[in-house]
Protein backbone atom coordinates (compact mmCIF):
# COMPACT_ATOMS: atom_id res chain seq x y z
CA UNK A 1 0.00 0.00 0.00
CA UNK A 2 2.91 2.25 0.84
CA UNK A 3 5.50 3.20 -2.09
CA UNK A 4 8.87 3.71 -1.81
CA UNK A 5 11.57 5.28 -3.95
CA UNK A 6 15.17 4.89 -3.38
CA UNK A 7 15.98 8.38 -5.77
CA UNK A 8 18.39 7.92 -8.11
CA UNK A 9 20.75 10.75 -7.44
CA UNK A 10 21.43 9.85 -3.97
CA UNK A 11 21.94 6.36 -3.95
CA UNK A 12 20.96 4.75 -0.41
CA UNK A 13 17.75 7.28 -0.22
CA UNK A 14 14.41 5.87 -0.03
CA UNK A 15 11.38 7.78 -0.34
CA UNK A 16 8.52 5.96 1.28
CA UNK A 17 4.99 7.66 1.21
CA UNK A 18 2.07 6.32 3.11
CA UNK A 19 -1.29 7.41 3.52
CA UNK A 20 -4.01 7.53 6.30
CA UNK A 21 -7.94 8.09 6.29
CA UNK A 22 -10.16 8.63 8.38
CA UNK A 23 -7.47 10.01 11.19
CA UNK A 24 -8.59 10.43 14.10
CA UNK A 25 -5.34 11.62 16.04
CA UNK A 26 -4.10 14.43 13.49
CA UNK A 27 -3.01 16.83 16.58
CA UNK A 28 -1.54 13.93 18.47
CA UNK A 29 0.60 13.06 15.14
CA UNK A 30 1.64 16.31 14.85
CA UNK A 31 2.87 16.60 18.43
CA UNK A 32 4.78 13.83 17.63
CA UNK A 33 6.47 15.31 14.59
CA UNK A 34 7.37 17.72 16.43
CA UNK A 35 8.93 16.00 19.42
CA UNK A 36 10.99 13.80 17.20
CA UNK A 37 8.96 10.71 17.68
CA UNK A 38 7.99 10.49 14.16
CA UNK A 39 10.55 11.16 11.83
CA UNK A 40 8.63 11.95 9.22
CA UNK A 41 6.69 15.13 6.99
CA UNK A 42 3.07 14.87 7.79
CA UNK A 43 1.33 16.46 4.41
CA UNK A 44 -1.89 17.19 4.17
CA UNK A 45 -2.78 15.13 0.91
CA UNK A 46 -5.78 17.54 -0.56
CA UNK A 47 -3.19 19.61 -1.93
CA UNK A 48 -1.48 16.91 -3.60
CA UNK A 49 -2.07 15.85 -6.80
CA UNK A 50 0.29 12.86 -7.21
CA UNK A 51 3.01 10.97 -5.22
CA UNK A 52 5.46 12.21 -8.24
CA UNK A 53 5.02 15.61 -6.51
CA UNK A 54 6.36 14.28 -3.75
CA UNK A 55 8.36 12.74 -4.87
CA UNK A 56 10.10 16.30 -6.64
CA UNK A 57 9.65 17.69 -2.98
CA UNK A 58 12.10 15.09 -1.64
CA UNK A 59 14.65 14.76 -4.14
CA UNK A 60 15.00 18.53 -3.89
CA UNK A 61 15.13 18.68 0.04
CA UNK A 62 17.73 15.71 -0.06
CA UNK A 63 20.10 17.99 -2.90
CA UNK A 64 19.62 21.00 -0.47
CA UNK A 65 20.60 19.14 2.68
CA UNK A 66 23.79 17.92 0.66
CA UNK A 67 24.82 21.15 -0.61
CA UNK A 68 23.97 22.74 2.44
CA UNK A 69 21.66 24.79 0.80
CA UNK A 70 18.32 24.29 2.57
CA UNK A 71 15.75 26.86 3.78
CA UNK A 72 14.27 25.14 7.02
CA UNK A 73 15.66 23.54 9.92
CA UNK A 74 15.07 20.07 8.59
CA UNK A 75 14.65 17.81 5.63
CA UNK A 76 11.22 16.86 6.65
CA UNK A 77 10.27 20.63 6.84
CA UNK A 78 12.08 21.29 3.42
CA UNK A 79 9.84 18.50 1.69
CA UNK A 80 6.90 20.78 2.68
CA UNK A 81 8.50 23.93 1.82
CA UNK A 82 9.72 22.60 -1.15
CA UNK A 83 5.96 21.96 -2.30
CA UNK A 84 4.99 25.60 -2.38
CA UNK A 85 4.69 27.68 -4.62
CA UNK A 86 6.17 30.45 -2.75
CA UNK A 87 8.89 31.03 -0.31
CA UNK A 88 7.07 31.70 2.30
CA UNK A 89 7.70 29.15 4.82
CA UNK A 90 4.55 29.76 7.23
CA UNK A 91 2.56 29.47 4.16
CA UNK A 92 3.95 26.46 2.94
CA UNK A 93 3.46 24.51 6.26
CA UNK A 94 -0.28 26.42 6.65
CA UNK A 95 -1.29 24.85 3.26
CA UNK A 96 1.10 21.85 2.83
CA UNK A 97 1.25 20.62 6.80
CA UNK A 98 -1.16 18.26 8.52
CA UNK A 99 -3.69 20.23 10.62
CA UNK A 100 -4.74 19.74 14.17
CA UNK A 101 -8.17 18.80 12.99
CA UNK A 102 -7.02 17.10 9.69
CA UNK A 103 -9.17 13.62 8.53
CA UNK A 104 -6.58 12.51 6.22
CA UNK A 105 -2.79 12.66 6.19
CA UNK A 106 -0.01 11.37 3.99
CA UNK A 107 3.51 10.68 5.43
CA UNK A 108 6.96 11.29 4.02
CA UNK A 109 9.81 9.13 5.35
CA UNK A 110 13.66 9.22 4.09
CA UNK A 111 15.19 6.14 4.85
CA UNK A 112 18.41 4.38 4.26
CA UNK A 113 17.79 1.05 5.77
CA UNK A 114 14.92 -1.58 5.16
CA UNK A 115 11.22 0.11 5.36
CA UNK A 116 9.64 -2.44 7.10
CA UNK A 117 10.38 -1.68 11.06
CA UNK A 118 9.64 1.82 10.08
CA UNK A 119 6.39 1.08 8.64
CA UNK A 120 5.30 -0.62 11.49
CA UNK A 121 6.23 2.08 14.12
CA UNK A 122 4.26 4.58 11.86
CA UNK A 123 1.12 2.47 11.30
CA UNK A 124 1.02 1.76 14.77
CA UNK A 125 1.18 5.65 15.87
CA UNK A 126 -2.08 6.26 13.64
CA UNK A 127 -5.20 5.88 14.10
CA UNK A 128 -6.98 5.29 10.87
CA UNK A 129 -7.24 3.48 7.95
CA UNK A 130 -4.45 2.92 5.30
CA UNK A 131 -5.00 3.37 1.64
CA UNK A 132 -2.95 2.99 -1.45
CA UNK A 133 -1.06 6.06 -1.96
CA UNK A 134 -2.33 6.20 -5.42
CA UNK A 135 -5.64 7.52 -3.76
CA UNK A 136 -4.24 10.66 -3.14
CA UNK A 137 -5.69 11.58 -6.33
CA UNK A 138 -9.03 11.14 -5.16
CA UNK A 139 -8.44 13.53 -2.33
CA UNK A 140 -6.96 16.48 -4.23
CA UNK A 141 -8.82 19.61 -4.04
CA UNK A 142 -8.65 20.72 -7.44
CA UNK A 143 -9.96 23.90 -7.41
CA UNK A 144 -7.68 24.79 -4.20
CA UNK A 145 -4.45 23.30 -6.20
CA UNK A 146 -5.18 25.08 -9.15
CA UNK A 147 -5.23 28.68 -7.29
CA UNK A 148 -3.25 28.26 -4.57
CA UNK A 149 -0.28 27.43 -7.92
CA UNK A 150 -1.71 29.84 -10.21
CA UNK A 151 -2.58 27.53 -12.91
CA UNK A 152 -4.05 29.04 -16.05
CA UNK A 153 -7.12 27.68 -18.53
CA UNK A 154 -5.07 27.93 -21.34
CA UNK A 155 -2.29 25.71 -19.15
CA UNK A 156 -4.91 23.04 -18.60
CA UNK A 157 -5.67 22.41 -22.29
CA UNK A 158 -2.34 21.62 -23.59
CA UNK A 159 -0.89 19.58 -20.23
CA UNK A 160 -1.85 17.95 -16.45
CA UNK A 161 -2.50 19.44 -13.56
CA UNK A 162 0.56 17.57 -11.66
CA UNK A 163 3.07 18.84 -15.07
CA UNK A 164 1.92 22.60 -14.10
CA UNK A 165 2.47 22.18 -10.43
CA UNK A 166 5.65 19.85 -10.94
CA UNK A 167 7.12 23.07 -13.25
CA UNK A 168 6.17 25.60 -10.49
CA UNK A 169 7.96 23.99 -7.99
CA UNK A 170 10.85 23.02 -9.91
CA UNK A 171 10.97 27.06 -10.72
CA UNK A 172 10.34 28.74 -7.86
CA UNK A 173 13.81 29.74 -7.26
CA UNK A 174 14.25 31.86 -9.86
CA UNK A 175 10.85 33.19 -9.96
CA UNK B 1 34.41 15.83 2.84
CA UNK B 2 31.14 14.44 3.62
CA UNK B 3 29.68 17.25 1.75
CA UNK B 4 32.59 17.19 -1.00
CA UNK B 5 31.32 13.93 -1.67
CA UNK B 6 27.54 14.54 -1.99
CA UNK B 7 28.31 17.52 -4.25
CA UNK B 8 29.54 14.91 -6.68
CA UNK B 9 25.80 13.32 -7.17
CA UNK B 10 25.02 14.46 -9.97
CA UNK B 11 28.26 14.38 -11.78
CA UNK B 12 28.35 10.83 -10.81
CA UNK B 13 24.64 9.99 -11.87
CA UNK B 14 25.56 11.63 -15.25
CA UNK B 15 28.59 9.52 -15.42
CA UNK B 16 26.15 6.35 -16.02
CA UNK B 17 23.35 8.31 -18.14
CA UNK B 18 23.24 7.94 -21.58
CA UNK B 19 25.32 10.91 -23.37
CA UNK B 20 22.52 12.03 -26.20
CA UNK B 21 24.66 15.23 -27.35
CA UNK B 22 28.11 16.92 -26.50
CA UNK B 23 27.21 20.41 -27.62
CA UNK B 24 29.66 23.86 -27.15
CA UNK B 25 27.94 24.86 -24.44
CA UNK B 26 26.48 21.95 -22.27
CA UNK B 27 25.80 17.95 -22.71
CA UNK B 28 22.62 16.32 -23.04
CA UNK B 29 21.38 13.27 -21.13
CA UNK B 30 18.66 10.78 -21.15
CA UNK B 31 18.27 9.08 -17.91
CA UNK B 32 15.58 7.27 -15.88
CA UNK B 33 14.95 10.30 -12.97
CA UNK B 34 12.01 9.58 -10.13
CA UNK B 35 10.93 6.36 -12.31
CA UNK B 36 10.58 8.62 -14.90
CA UNK B 37 11.99 9.10 -18.45
CA UNK B 38 14.12 12.55 -18.37
CA UNK B 39 16.41 14.61 -20.83
CA UNK B 40 19.39 16.05 -18.73
CA UNK B 41 21.36 19.46 -19.38
CA UNK B 42 24.86 20.24 -17.73
CA UNK B 43 25.92 23.03 -18.78
CA UNK B 44 29.45 23.32 -18.19
CA UNK B 45 32.12 25.17 -17.99
CA UNK B 46 33.99 27.00 -20.45
CA UNK B 47 37.95 26.99 -19.71
CA UNK B 48 38.96 30.21 -21.93
CA UNK B 49 36.04 32.67 -19.89
CA UNK B 50 37.02 34.26 -16.88
CA UNK B 51 35.59 31.07 -14.05
CA UNK B 52 33.36 34.29 -12.40
CA UNK B 53 32.39 35.44 -15.23
CA UNK B 54 31.78 32.18 -16.61
CA UNK B 55 30.03 30.67 -13.84
CA UNK B 56 27.82 33.89 -14.32
CA UNK B 57 26.51 33.54 -17.99
CA UNK B 58 26.33 29.28 -17.07
CA UNK B 59 24.09 30.56 -14.11
CA UNK B 60 21.86 33.05 -16.26
CA UNK B 61 21.55 30.68 -19.09
CA UNK B 62 20.11 28.10 -16.67
CA UNK B 63 17.92 30.50 -15.00
CA UNK B 64 16.08 31.75 -18.26
CA UNK B 65 15.78 27.77 -19.57
CA UNK B 66 13.86 27.26 -16.53
CA UNK B 67 11.77 30.90 -16.43
CA UNK B 68 11.00 30.79 -20.07
CA UNK B 69 9.25 26.87 -20.14
CA UNK B 70 7.18 28.11 -17.49
CA UNK B 71 6.34 31.27 -19.02
CA UNK B 72 5.53 29.11 -22.06
CA UNK B 73 3.67 26.55 -20.36
CA UNK B 74 1.47 29.48 -18.85
CA UNK B 75 0.51 30.40 -22.04
CA UNK B 76 -0.12 26.90 -23.11
CA UNK B 77 2.60 26.69 -25.40
CA UNK B 78 4.16 22.83 -25.66
CA UNK B 79 7.11 22.38 -23.75
CA UNK B 80 8.92 20.01 -21.80
CA UNK B 81 7.96 20.38 -17.71
CA UNK B 82 10.96 20.81 -15.79
CA UNK B 83 11.40 18.17 -13.13
CA UNK B 84 14.34 19.78 -11.24
CA UNK B 85 17.03 22.16 -11.06
CA UNK B 86 20.57 22.13 -9.66
CA UNK B 87 22.12 25.47 -9.68
CA UNK B 88 25.77 24.20 -8.36
CA UNK B 89 26.12 21.95 -11.52
CA UNK B 90 24.07 23.86 -13.77
CA UNK B 91 21.74 20.95 -14.68
CA UNK B 92 18.08 20.83 -15.56
CA UNK B 93 16.02 17.73 -15.36
CA UNK B 94 13.41 17.56 -18.41
CA UNK B 95 10.52 15.60 -19.63
CA UNK B 96 11.45 13.28 -22.41
CA UNK B 97 9.04 14.12 -24.81
CA UNK B 98 9.19 10.05 -25.85
CA UNK B 99 8.43 8.84 -29.38
CA UNK B 100 9.63 12.45 -30.18
CA UNK B 101 12.02 13.33 -33.19
CA UNK B 102 13.29 17.01 -34.11
CA UNK B 103 11.41 18.78 -37.09
CA UNK B 104 15.07 19.04 -38.98
CA UNK B 105 15.33 15.04 -38.95
CA UNK B 106 11.43 15.20 -40.24
CA UNK B 107 12.11 17.51 -42.91
CA UNK B 108 15.08 15.96 -43.82
CA UNK B 109 13.49 12.24 -43.81
CA UNK B 110 10.61 13.38 -45.81
CA UNK B 111 10.66 12.45 -49.66
CA UNK B 112 12.07 15.68 -51.60
CA UNK B 113 8.78 15.51 -53.92
CA UNK B 114 6.91 15.67 -50.22
CA UNK B 115 9.05 18.29 -49.12
CA UNK B 116 6.73 21.12 -49.73
CA UNK B 117 3.46 20.46 -50.18
CA UNK B 118 2.90 17.48 -47.67
CA UNK B 119 5.22 19.64 -45.10
CA UNK B 120 2.59 22.42 -45.34
CA UNK B 121 0.95 21.66 -42.17
CA UNK B 122 3.75 21.44 -40.30
CA UNK B 123 5.02 24.65 -41.36
CA UNK B 124 1.84 26.50 -40.09
CA UNK B 125 1.82 24.55 -36.98
CA UNK B 126 5.33 26.40 -36.02
CA UNK B 127 4.01 29.81 -37.75
CA UNK B 128 1.21 29.06 -35.05
CA UNK B 129 3.43 28.06 -32.15
CA UNK B 130 6.04 31.03 -32.92
CA UNK B 131 3.11 33.58 -32.70
CA UNK B 132 1.85 32.45 -29.93
CA UNK B 133 5.29 32.52 -28.26
CA UNK B 134 6.08 36.09 -29.25
CA UNK B 135 2.36 37.37 -28.26
CA UNK B 136 4.03 36.01 -24.52
CA UNK B 137 7.17 38.56 -25.32
CA UNK B 138 9.04 35.31 -25.21
CA UNK B 139 12.45 35.75 -27.68
CA UNK B 140 13.38 32.14 -27.98
CA UNK B 141 17.24 33.48 -29.50
CA UNK B 142 18.16 29.85 -31.33
CA UNK B 143 15.33 28.91 -33.31
CA UNK B 144 16.31 26.01 -35.42
CA UNK B 145 14.65 23.12 -36.95
CA UNK B 146 16.89 21.08 -34.36
CA UNK B 147 15.27 23.17 -31.57
CA UNK B 148 11.93 22.15 -32.13
CA UNK B 149 10.29 17.92 -31.38
CA UNK B 150 7.09 16.72 -33.04
CA UNK B 151 5.86 13.92 -31.25
CA UNK B 152 3.91 11.75 -33.07
CA UNK B 153 0.54 10.89 -32.11
CA UNK B 154 -1.64 7.41 -32.86
CA UNK B 155 -2.37 6.94 -36.37
CA UNK B 156 -4.66 10.07 -37.92
CA UNK B 157 -4.15 12.11 -34.57
CA UNK B 158 -2.30 15.19 -35.67
CA UNK B 159 1.21 15.40 -33.89
CA UNK B 160 2.27 17.67 -31.24
CA UNK B 161 5.09 20.65 -31.90
CA UNK B 162 7.08 21.09 -28.68
CA UNK B 163 9.45 24.01 -28.55
CA UNK B 164 13.21 23.24 -26.58
CA UNK B 165 16.82 25.03 -26.04
CA UNK B 166 15.96 28.07 -24.21
CA UNK B 167 18.71 28.97 -22.51
CA UNK B 168 19.35 32.24 -25.17
CA UNK B 169 16.11 33.44 -24.94
CA UNK B 170 14.70 36.16 -22.78
CA UNK B 171 11.82 38.82 -22.06
CA UNK B 172 10.87 41.33 -24.64
CA UNK B 173 8.08 43.09 -25.85
CA UNK B 174 9.96 44.74 -28.71
CA UNK B 175 8.95 44.16 -32.42
CA UNK B 176 12.76 44.46 -33.64
CA UNK B 177 13.33 41.48 -31.17
CA UNK B 178 10.85 38.93 -32.52
CA UNK B 179 12.04 39.71 -36.23
CA UNK B 180 15.71 39.08 -35.57
CA UNK B 181 14.18 35.84 -33.92
CA UNK B 182 12.42 34.85 -37.20
CA UNK B 183 15.30 35.97 -39.15
CA UNK B 184 17.34 33.71 -36.97
CA UNK B 185 15.03 30.92 -38.02
CA UNK B 186 14.44 31.80 -41.51
CA UNK B 187 18.93 31.88 -41.71
CA UNK B 188 18.85 28.56 -40.54
CA UNK B 189 15.61 26.58 -41.82
CA UNK B 190 16.93 27.84 -45.54
CA UNK B 191 20.62 26.29 -45.11
CA UNK B 192 19.21 23.20 -42.96
CA UNK B 193 16.64 22.31 -45.89
CA UNK B 194 17.50 23.48 -49.33
CA UNK B 195 15.28 24.61 -51.89
CA UNK B 196 12.41 25.14 -48.62
CA UNK B 197 11.55 28.83 -49.80
CA UNK B 198 8.31 28.22 -50.29
CA UNK B 199 7.57 26.39 -47.33
CA UNK B 200 9.52 29.44 -45.15
CA UNK B 201 6.75 31.72 -46.52
CA UNK B 202 4.27 28.86 -45.50
CA UNK B 203 5.57 29.54 -41.74
CA UNK B 204 5.79 32.81 -42.25
CA UNK B 205 2.07 33.64 -43.41
CA UNK B 206 0.67 31.47 -40.49
CA UNK B 207 2.51 33.16 -38.24
CA UNK B 208 1.22 36.43 -39.78
CA UNK B 209 -2.41 34.96 -39.33
CA UNK B 210 -1.75 34.12 -35.95
CA UNK B 211 -0.20 36.73 -34.53
CA UNK B 212 -1.77 39.88 -32.57
CA UNK B 213 1.39 41.67 -33.32
CA UNK B 214 2.76 40.90 -36.88
CA UNK B 215 2.73 43.66 -38.60
CA UNK B 216 5.12 45.50 -36.72
CA UNK B 217 7.56 42.08 -36.47
CA UNK B 218 7.59 41.44 -40.36
CA UNK B 219 8.38 44.40 -41.26
CA UNK B 220 11.53 44.32 -38.93
CA UNK B 221 11.86 40.90 -39.91
CA UNK B 222 12.15 42.72 -43.44
CA UNK B 223 14.44 45.35 -42.44
CA UNK B 224 16.79 42.92 -40.71
CA UNK B 225 16.56 41.15 -44.01
CA UNK B 226 17.99 44.40 -46.19
CA UNK B 227 20.80 45.08 -43.48
CA UNK B 228 22.17 41.33 -43.66
CA UNK B 229 21.92 41.45 -47.33
CA UNK B 230 24.04 44.89 -46.80
CA UNK B 231 26.20 43.71 -45.04
CA UNK B 232 27.45 40.86 -46.77
CA UNK B 233 27.68 42.78 -49.74
CA UNK B 234 30.47 45.38 -47.88
CA UNK B 235 32.20 42.40 -46.00
N1 LIG C 1 12.82 17.12 -23.67
C1 LIG C 1 13.38 16.43 -24.66
N2 LIG C 1 12.82 15.29 -25.12
C2 LIG C 1 13.40 14.58 -26.12
N3 LIG C 1 14.53 14.95 -26.72
C3 LIG C 1 15.14 16.07 -26.33
C4 LIG C 1 14.60 16.87 -25.27
N4 LIG C 1 15.43 17.92 -25.06
C5 LIG C 1 16.44 17.78 -25.94
N5 LIG C 1 16.27 16.68 -26.71
C6 LIG C 1 17.19 16.22 -27.78
O1 LIG C 1 18.51 16.66 -27.51
C7 LIG C 1 18.96 17.59 -28.50
C8 LIG C 1 19.75 18.73 -27.87
O2 LIG C 1 18.97 19.41 -26.89
P1 LIG C 1 19.05 20.99 -26.72
O3 LIG C 1 18.69 21.64 -28.01
O4 LIG C 1 18.25 21.36 -25.54
O5 LIG C 1 20.58 21.21 -26.36
P2 LIG C 1 21.75 21.95 -27.15
O6 LIG C 1 21.36 22.30 -28.52
O7 LIG C 1 23.00 21.16 -26.95
O8 LIG C 1 21.88 23.20 -26.26
P3 LIG C 1 22.63 24.56 -26.54
O9 LIG C 1 22.09 25.03 -27.86
O10 LIG C 1 22.25 25.40 -25.37
O11 LIG C 1 24.08 24.21 -26.61
C9 LIG C 1 17.68 18.06 -29.20
O12 LIG C 1 17.90 18.50 -30.52
C10 LIG C 1 16.80 16.84 -29.12
O13 LIG C 1 17.12 15.92 -30.14
MG1 LIG D 1 19.60 22.80 -29.49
Amino acid sequence: MHLTHELELFPGHKVTQMLFKEVKNAAELRQCAVEGKINGALINPTMLVNPFQVLVAANKAVNSQNNGKMKTRSLYSEIIFNLSPTNNISEAFKRFGCSDGDDSVLVVLIHNEDESQLLADLTARVSGRQVPVEEVSSLTDHAKVKKLYKVTQEEEKSGTLLDAVVCRMAAKDVM
Amino acid sequence: MAQEKSMAAIPEFLSKAELLKQGAEARVYRARFLGRPTIVKERFRKQYRHPLLDEKLTHRRTVQEVRSVLRCRRAGISVPVVYFVDYTSHSIFLEEIVGSSTVRDHIVSSPPSARCEGLEPLAERVGQVLARMHDEDVIHGDLTTSNMLLRCGPEDEVSELFLIDFGLSYISALPEDKGVDLYVLEKAFLSTHPHTEALFQRLLKSYAAASKKSSAVIKKLEEVRLRGRKRSMVG
